[in-house]
């Protein structure tokens, strides 16, 4: 007796155990969207700030729109052209048959990354440009298996006799299976359905590979948003999601069944064991159906009406690197529709630009990207009799950019910031340490297991090499070796390699010292404003010198429209727009003229904005080469190994 | 004499290279009860789907009441089948299942209930309408395919192994109703069954196929009294099928005995086959047998016993009788002429599948 209860309670505690691991994540998530602040580990109230401001984000709404447009768009052209399939498949003789199911098969295994290169190089071949319809192309494809799969154990219990007898009570064949087989095989062909859009709806990478300028989907949309470390938005709108896709599935689940006798094998079981066969169930989708196909062509009409070729531009930016009202803005006063496209990383962006299979008419990348797009011709050069508000840009930084583009031919740069140490003045204080001045200091072994340092090859070499003496562009074996074994020697020390985890560990107090972005600086004065923290968040340019980046507007040697990429560029560096953008993106900004009408303590803050012209041993990255670049890689892994 | 409601002509169907059907030639008269009999895979079930209208013929015509029918498609065929599976619309109620057709022919509301009304107490399911086609036993569902045919008043009502999924008691009893519904209807049934007793039961025409072709075609005692060939003695009921020598007219000789039967026409001295029918072997004392042997095996089948009898060739004769002989005694085996029947002797495998009728 006691054993059998002692063994239900373990039995009880797995199930526990198990749907809490399968459902934590997604309740902290849940929680965090409700977070007053933007830190992911301190409770800043309860508000539902985010959730306005994603429906107030003109990117979020369209990027939703496109989601579920595409999804359900796909998954409606999936779902027929799989039950036919399946219709046609199902009536082969049985050799065959399973050679088409195998064929079927094949995409689903697939990787994705496989399918969504393939499918775009296919695009690029036939010179289909890639945009909203080569999504949805793409997406039809790896829907239709889904479908398949989910309607051939629902046609192979159905028995062919019922069609025949169907036609032999005199109905017409069209009739026939519209009015008996269908019926028989649709809570099949619906979980197929439910099923595509779901896939649909998840699908990250071959959207990536498939989309085109100036589409997003939720996933790409958040996915571009990792350089800047994703927003409480995105909480709110992935707690969106998740709760869409919850109630259809419960509506999938709970609907009444009207076969509640049969069971069924194959995939999709768990949806079509207890099938949707409730007529109010049915035309409440058809219904929704009927609503999102009408909406869905008058968006893509509209879309297509809008949208004439010498009024327009693609825009090629950061995530999160615009005041979006900037862009409404910049159509109102020139007529011009812009396009705007994000990426995530240089990296990224590179071949895109370099394939030209989306023509940008301007993109923003950081400095030793601009260099290395001008070494391999990829720049146009800018017309700045166009660009009359290049004056506004301060000229050291004109000066500084010679570092990656030597006569100023190909950049505006759009905005700048140093690379510094932050410290916890109250952590320090308890270890009895100075503060930090410069990166020899973060070998201190009083900071054991305080320091974070960036998760990324050059950052983490230029402290060593800065601290060492040495470029941070050097490229000798020697030097670079040395700065290795340095980095070998400190990681002991270091409590953690992190990216941009740095503000949210230092606005929990969790370490004392941490590499940083000055860019970071004024959310997060912000937010420990905001947290009422009992210490204080400084920041200092270690002595050594340190890395001064540039992120500036080139124009790509293929851009359509390069001198409304100048008229841009010129709006960018309108005093007023800078002003809007840096208050916006809190990176500082290199126009002087806008810096001028910022407030008093904003414009005179020396963490944002250093004086450069003290910063003689600081230095800006260069593009090294690829045979450098392998060996900061080789060595950064070993780095990270041991 | 009238047309035949339904004719095939010359019929031949192949799939993947085999031959099912091969120059088959078939004629149903109006308002009678034919059964197409032989055992799986011999072209009974293509026949009924040619006529239905689910498959063509590679070559050969179907012709209905002399119009040729044979590329009309199946939902324009003024005939309706019941199916081996009953295949009920289970996504619809009875009453729906049985006005699909009346439906498709936008017959009037009023007619529509009528006809349901009416089939249902045709099949004794009075007050299903309502019901859903999951909630009836096999024999329901059987009365509702069929109700669902008749109420579209076809000429021809075909029937594929209907009482196939059934059990005996309910096959016995659905046997009978069948013909009821057959009389009261007046109209023509084509009935595929591997079941011999239920064709003998049930049909005014049994037509006996195997390979393709047809054996032999007959009323139940034609075709249980007098097979024409040793397949069709074989396959209906249980014979003897033993070699003999057709000695002349009324004389052949089995195992060296020579039997008086009332069978001419055969020549002197020919071999062939003859079929004695279990119950018609009479045992007698071995001195009044024209046959010697002892009894090997006995077995109470209720009605009547079943024995063998092996004689000293070795042949194992199956006889039922009431009389019992217990294993081994010697017994004789007496035969009545006219319950000895000659068949020739196929000359070849195709022969023995062609019949020797034809």
């Amino acid at each position: 007796m006691k054993k059998t209860r002692f063994r239900k309670f373990l039995e009880d505690f797995y199930l526990v155990l198990t749907l809490l691991f399968l459902y934590a994540p997604i309740v902290v998530m849940m929680v965090l969207s409700f977070n007053g602040s933007k830190s992911r580990s301190q409770w800043g109230g309860f508000t539902f700030e985010w959730y306005r401001h994603m429906f107030e984000s003109a990117s979020i709404v369209e990027a939703l729109y496109n989601t579920l447009l595409i999804a359900f768009l796909s998954a409606l052209i999936a779902t027929v052209l799989g039950t036919a399939a399946a219709l046609g498949i199902g009536s082969m003789k049985k050799v065959t048959k399973s050679v088409y199911m195998g064929v079927n098969n094949i995409p689903m295994l697939n990787s994705d990354i496989v399918t969504g290169i393939s499918l775009m190089l296919m695009f690029i071949a036939f010179g289909v440009s890639l945009g909203f319809k080569t999504i949805l192309l793409a997406h039809i494809s790896f829907n239709v298996p889904y479908v398949l799969l989910s309607v051939m154990p629902k046609l192979k219990q159905t028995s062919r006799s019922t069609y025949e007898a169907a036609l032999d009570l005199g109905a017409e064949p069209v009739t026939a299976f519209f009015k008996v087989v269908f019926p028989d095989i649709m809570p099949g062909v619906l979980s197929g359905f439910l099923m595509a859009f779901t896939m649909s709806l998840d699908d990250f990478i071959i959207t990536h590979f498939t989309r085109g300028a100036g589409i997003n989907t939720l996933s790409t949309l958040i996915y571009s948003e990792v350089r800047r470390g994703i927003r409480p938005t995105m909480y709110a709108l992935s707690t969106v999601i998740f709760v869409t896709v919850l109630t259809l599935l419960l509506i999938a689940n709970f609907s009444p069944a009207k076969h509640p006798s049969r069971s069924d094998g194959g995939a999709g079981a768990a949806l079509t064991r207890k099938a949707p066969g409730g007529n109010s169930f049915q035309r409440f989708v058809l219904i929704a159906a009927a609503f999102l196909v009408v909406a869905g062509v008058s968006g893509v009409t509209w879309q297509h009406l809008t949208a004439s070729a010498s009024d327009e531009l693609y825009v090629y930016n950061w995530g999160e690197y615009i005041d979006e009202s900037v862009i409404d803005r910049f159509t109102e006063e020139t007529g011009i529709q812009v396009t705007y496209d994000l990426f995530e990383t240089n990296e990224e962006m590179y071949p895109v630009i370099e394939a030209g299979a989306v023509r940008y008419d301007v993109v923003c990348p950081s400095d030793y990207m601009i260099q290395r797009m001008a070494e391999n011709e990829l720049l146009a050069e800018i017309n700045f009799d166009n660009v009359p508000n290049i004056a506004n840009i301060g000229p050291e930084y004109m000066e500084w950019s010679r570092a990656f583009d030597p006569d100023n031919l190909y950049s505006v740069p759009y905005t700048w910031g140093t690379v510094g140490i932050i410290y916890n003045t109250k952590r320090i204080e308890e270890l009895g340490v100075p503060a930090p001045t410069k990166w020899a200091d973060l070998w201190d072994e009083r900071y054991a297991g305080e320091i974070l340092m960036q998760d990324s090859v050059r950052d983490a070499f230029t402290v060593a090499l800065k601290r060492l003496g040495y470029s941070l562009n050097s490229t000798d074996p020697a030097e670079l070796r040395e700065a290795a074994d340095l980095l070998l020697a400190q990681k002991p020390l270091v409590q953690a390699y992190v990216v941009d985890q740095v503000r949210d560990k230092m606005l929990n107090g969790e370490a004392a010292v941490g590499v940083i972005y000055s860019g970071e600086l004024l959310y997060l004065r912000e937010e420990a404003e905001a947290l009422g923290l009992d210490y204080e968040l400084e920041y200092v340019v270690p002595e050594e010198g340190t890395n001064i980046w540039i992120d500036s507007w080139v124009i790509p040697y293929n851009a359509r429209n390069k001198e409304n990429a100048e008229k841009w560029i010129n709006f960018l560096c309108r005093p007023d727009i800078a002003k809007k953008n840096f208050e916006y993106i809190t990176y500082a900004t290199p126009n002087f003229a806008a810096r001028w009408i910022l407030d008093e303590d904003q414009r005179r803050d020396p963490d944002v904005f250093p004086d450069l012209t003290q910063m003689t041993n600081s230095e800006v990255y260069r593009y090294l080469g690829t045979e450098a670049e392998d060996r900061y890689n080789e060595l950064w892994k070993e780095i990270k190994a041991q | 004499m009238s047309l035949p409601l339904i004719e095939l002509k010359n019929i031949e169907k192949s799939y993947d290279g085999n031959l099912i059907l091969d120059d088959l030639n078939l004629s149903v008269k109006e308002n009678s009860f034919v059964t197409l009999l032989g055992p799986s895979g011999c072209g009974k079930t293509t026949t009924l789907r040619i006529i239905g209208g689910f498959e063509t013929p590679d070559k050969g015509s179907v012709l209905f009441n002399g119009q040729d029918i044979t590329s009309m498609p199946a939902n324009r065929r003024p005939l309706n089948t019941v199916f081996q599976k009953y295949a009920l619309f289970t996504h619809m109620s009875i009453a729906e299942n049985i006005a699909f057709g009346l439906r498709i022919r936008k017959k009037p509301q009023s007619y529509i209930d009528d006809k349901i009304r009416y089939a249902l107490k045709l099949v004794n399911l009075e007050g299903f309408e309502n019901r859903s086609v999951d909630s009836l036993s096999g024999g329901q569902q059987q009365r509702i395919a069929i109700a669902r045919a008749i109420v579209n008043e076809p000429k021809l009502l075909l029937l594929d192994e209907p009482l196939g999924a059934l059990d005996l008691k309910l096959r016995q009893d659905m046997q009978y109703e069948l013909i009821r519904l057959k009389n009261e209807l007046g109209i023509t049934f084509i009935y595929v069954t591997h079941d011999q007793e239920e064709a003998l039961t049930m049909s005014d025409t049994i037509v006996v196929m195997n390979k393709g072709y047809i054996q032999q075609m007959g009323t139940p005692e034609q075709i249980y009294n007098e097979p024409e060939n040793a397949f069709v003695a074989d396959f209906i009921g249980e014979s003897n099928i033993v070699d003999g020598i057709m000695l002349r007219d009324e004389l052949v000789e089995i195992f060296g005995a020579k039997f008086v039967c009332v069978d001419k026409g055969f020549g002197v001295n020919k071999p062939v086959d003859v079929v004695i029918r279990p119950e018609d072997i009479d045992l007698v004392k071995p001195e009044d047998g024209t046959l010697c042997g002892v009894v090997t095996h006995l077995i109470f089948k209720g009605v009547h016993y079943e024995m063998e009898v092996t004689t000293p060739d070795g042949f194992e004769w199956l006889v039922h009788s009431t009389d019992m002989f217990p294993v081994g005694q010697k017994v004789g085996i007496h035969v009545d002429p006219f319950d000895i029947q000659i068949m020739n002797k196929p000359e070849s495998e195709d022969e023995e599948a062609a019949g020797v009728n034809e």
